[in-house]
């Protein structure tokens, strides 16, 4: 069993990397997916921020995306293991229909978190509460410190990789 | 109660800075982390299987509520 406090940045840093790796497979930092998430997006570039990085937290901002799915899975199988992350995975899907998303990224999203989580709170001795803590931790860092540099830095990557 | 710490800390600095944000647009990036660490603490507090559907309806709640609002200030920019 690995102690909770050095769990916690290595469980946010792999759930940084695991739903960032979906939302660029599923091509988020491309184009807005509603005309609110436009709007977001020209308020990011006007105050010196790009415009690639300003759709992806856009599209997290208005619909459920791997982001959600990485954090709802997490929750379901802190309470309930894989029938609790089933759960989550199809409530996830029923509520990106909702907000008028494919949902798409958000099951795949779960599903992929599910997997994870199961790998390493069964064999890697990670606590489970570890993956609540690393999600909110990693969207922090996306959402919460500085939409300006946060959305030139996720611009960057997506240039390198397409 | 370390997780449970972390998160109503997170939960409570996106608030503090959506407040002082001015542009209603780039308030929506924080409180969607903000929405992140309720629906965590909601999960740490409550470990009970109704929860999950809680804190799944409260997240796509606040999320479909910052689509409105976003799609309500695209609507009015185009007129």
């Amino acid at each position: 069993m690995i102690d909770i406090i050095l769990a916690i940045p290595i469980s946010a840093v792999i759930c940084l990397l695991l739903f960032g790796s979906i939302d660029f497979f599923w091509k988020l930092p491309n184009a807005g997916g509603v005309s609110g998430s436009n709007a977001i997006e020209k308020a990011i570039e006007n105050t010196g921020g790009d415009k690639n990085g300003g759709w992806m937290i856009a599209n997290i901002v208005t619909s459920p995306d791997a982001s959600a799915g990485t954090l709802l899975a997490a929750c379901g199988f802190y309470i309930w293991g894989i029938p609790g992350a089933i759960i989550s995975i199809i409530l996830v899907y029923i509520g990106a229909r909702i907000c008028a998303d494919k949902g798409y990224a958000g099951t795949s999203g779960a599903l992929a978190a599910t997997i994870v989580i199961w790998i390493l709170t069964t064999f890697a001795g990670f606590p489970q509460e570890s993956f609540i803590a690393g999600s909110v931790i990693a969207i922090l860092f996306i959402q919460g410190i500085s939409a300006k540099y946060a959305s030139r830095f996720i611009g960057k990557i997506w240039r390198r990789l397409t | 109660m370390i997780v449970e710490g972390i998160c109503i800390v997170i939960a409570i600095y996106c608030a503090l800075r959506a407040v002082f944000e001015r542009n209603t647009l780039k308030k929506l990036p924080f409180i969607n982390a903000m929405n992140f660490a309720v629906t965590g603490t909601l999960v740490l507090l409550m470990p009970h299987p109704i929860t999950i559907g809680v804190a799944l309806a409260y997240f796509v709640g606040s999320t479909l509520e910052s689509n409105a609002i976003a799609s309500t200030f695209a609507s009015r920019e185009n007129q």
